[in-house]
């Protein structure tokens, strides 16, 4: 040993090198904490195994709702406001104001029913055909079917329309198939809850699950842990491993649920298409986008760094040093 | 260096393992602690490494007062005392190099200034050969030498040892002490707590004896005194 430098005791490490060390260091420890985990291959490989799949039911979820949206998109028709007019309009006047409201911005298409038709279709479809031969007046109005654009279709924009068309001097009445609407959207709302609901579980275990992981591993390392106290580490010094560990937990779980869920939708689409077959219509199974997947995993880092920093926060300091 | 004023410690429970204790170990000074088993030497010491609280009265290191210090200072004040501990506290998976680098990098050294300071502590405990062994390939004496190594390779103002020569025979032992010797020579204040009453008789050093928590001689053996070296 240097005997000249035995007593040089103060500042033993410049600011500068002091700055320059810590990246240096960042990324010795974070090699290090891999290298912990491949020690125990099989132990790691579990816990990935187990936050893989944790992650991809909700990402899966997430893909359903997807889905489901662009499906339900698709059906623009999904409500029609009928309007009934008054029976004093005649039929030029009735095509008029049909011809009115297609200009309406609102309105994506606009059917005209004349009261003779009316009376026609009725006849065909009731089956009072005979009788209605009695009448001598058209009982019946005619009809102006609007299928509003999709931005106004959801249930409150419906709404607004149908009362804006029934203030129309022609209308006598309007009728929008609401109930079926409010149904289906307090479906769509469920579905979306039920959806956030389990998918916020699933990430409390994965939070859960690397906590619990990182606990075990500080108190595999107990011993080592109290022997770098005593020679002056800090708090920060020895998590560090720890909180990587917790972030790798994280890369590699997403990028495993990222494998899982595109596995997942290959073997649906099959199916799928299929289906869509029968039904002659066209519907491609959309799956994670790059940006998605991307996603994912920076949401599943976080959550490995936040189990392990619970753990990390609780477990370090507990451990105190004896010189025994 | 080391200045404990009336210090009493109480562990929970009501057991009283250091009574009244006061002593001073002045820079560069070298010291023995001894006593029976139970006296009160391992409380000394942990109270000198932070690892417990007095009940009472104060102690001082490196002028610093122990009891103002926070939970976050710990670490800085044990980077000044280099501890060696009797059952060594090697981290077992890591090879003997790592093992004394392990202060130096806590301390945020570069690698070229670590490999420079491990290479000299280990030449200077003669170890140079065994760099890259594991601590279980190793004797007991060997596995002390890393310890000592460990503990002197940030150059720290105070070395403490807990019966560093608790295993050893009286040829390693003697060698043991010769190290610290070397190191006190050179301006550390050293304290080494030991049963081992034939080697403080051929050492000639000052002595702290406990007995039941009492500080009973704080004197020289034989009235003999080796000076100071600062």
């Amino acid at each position: 040993m240097n005997k000249s430098a035995n007593r040089d005791l103060t500042n033993k490490v410049s600011l500068g090198q002091r700055i320059m060390s810590v990246p240096i260091r960042h990324l010795q420890q974070a090699i290090g904490s891999l290298g912990d985990l491949w020690r125990t291959p099989f132990t790691t490989l579990m816990t990935l195994l187990v936050l893989g799949i944790s992650l991809t039911l909700p990402a899966t979820l997430h893909l359903f709702v997807k889905n489901a949206n662009n499906v339900v998109a698709k059906w623009d028709s999904a409500s029609e406001i009928a309007l009934f007019l008054k029976l004093s309009v005649d039929d030029k006047a009735a095509q008029n104001f049909a011809s009115r409201l297609a200009l309406y911005p609102e309105v994506a298409d606009v059917e005209y029913i004349s009261a003779e038709q009316a009376l026609a279709d009725f006849k065909v479809n009731s089956g009072f055909g005979e009788a209605l031969a009695y009448l001598n007046d058209n009982p019946l109005p005619a009809t102006v079917l609007v299928t509003p654009t999709q931005r106004s279709s959801q249930v409150n924009a419906a709404k607004a329309l149908l009362d804006k068309l029934t203030q129309e001097r022609e209308v006598d009445q309007g009728k929008l198939d609401l109930e079926w609407l409010t149904r289906l959207e307090s479906m769509a709302r469920l579905i979306e809850d039920i959806v956030l609901s389990v998918a916020f579980l699933l990430c409390l275990s994965v939070i859960l699950i690397i906590g619990n992981t990182i606990r075990l591993a500080i108190l595999n390392q107990k011993d080592a842990i109290a022997v770098m106290k005593l020679v002056g580490a800090t708090d920060s010094f020895i998590q560090r491993p720890f909180m990587y560990a917790g972030i790798w937990y994280g890369l590699l779980g997403g990028l495993f649920a990222n494998i899982a869920i595109f596995a997942l939708a290959y073997y649906l689409s099959g199916a799928m298409s299929d289906l869509t077959n029968l039904y002659g219509t066209q519907f491609k199974l959309e799956t994670l986008s790059f940006n998605e997947n991307l996603y994912l995993i920076g949401f599943a880092i976080l959550l490995g760094l936040f189990g392990s920093y619970l753990s990390v926060r609780q477990h370090i300091k507990a451990i105190e040093p004896s010189a025994d | 260096m080391i200045r404990f004023n009336q210090v009493n410690k109480t562990y929970p429970g009501g057991f009283l393992a250091l009574k009244n204790v006061s002593f001073h170990l002045a820079a560069g000074e070298m010291a023995f602690l001894t006593g029976h088993s139970g006296a009160g030497k391992s409380t000394l010491l942990k109270l000198i490494s932070l690892i417990e609280k007095p009940s009472s009265g104060s102690i001082l290191i490196n002028n610093k007062q122990l009891a103002n210090i926070s939970y976050r200072q710990v670490p800085f004040i044990r980077r000044q005392i280099g501890m060696i501990f009797q059952n060594h506290h090697l981290l077992m998976d890591r090879t003997v190099f790592d093992n004394v680098a392990l202060p130096l990098i806590i301390e945020g050294y570069s690698q070229k200034e670590i490999r420079k300071r491990v290479d000299a502590a280990l030449e200077k405990v003669h170890l140079s050969d065994k760099q890259k062994c594991y601590p279980f390939m190793l004797s007991g004496g060997e596995q002390q030498r890393v310890g000592i190594a460990r503990a002197v390779v940030n150059k720290p103002p105070i070395i403490l040892a807990d019966e560093p020569t608790g295993n050893l025979d009286p040829a390693l032992s003697l060698d043991i002490i010769r190290l610290f010797e070397d190191f006190n020579a050179v301006g550390v204040s050293v304290l080494i707590a030991t049963h081992d009453l034939g080697l403080i008789a051929r050492m000639k050093y000052r002595t702290l004896t406990l007995k039941d928590g009492n500080m009973i001689t704080d004197g020289l053996k034989d009235g003999l005194h080796s000076e100071p070296s600062v």
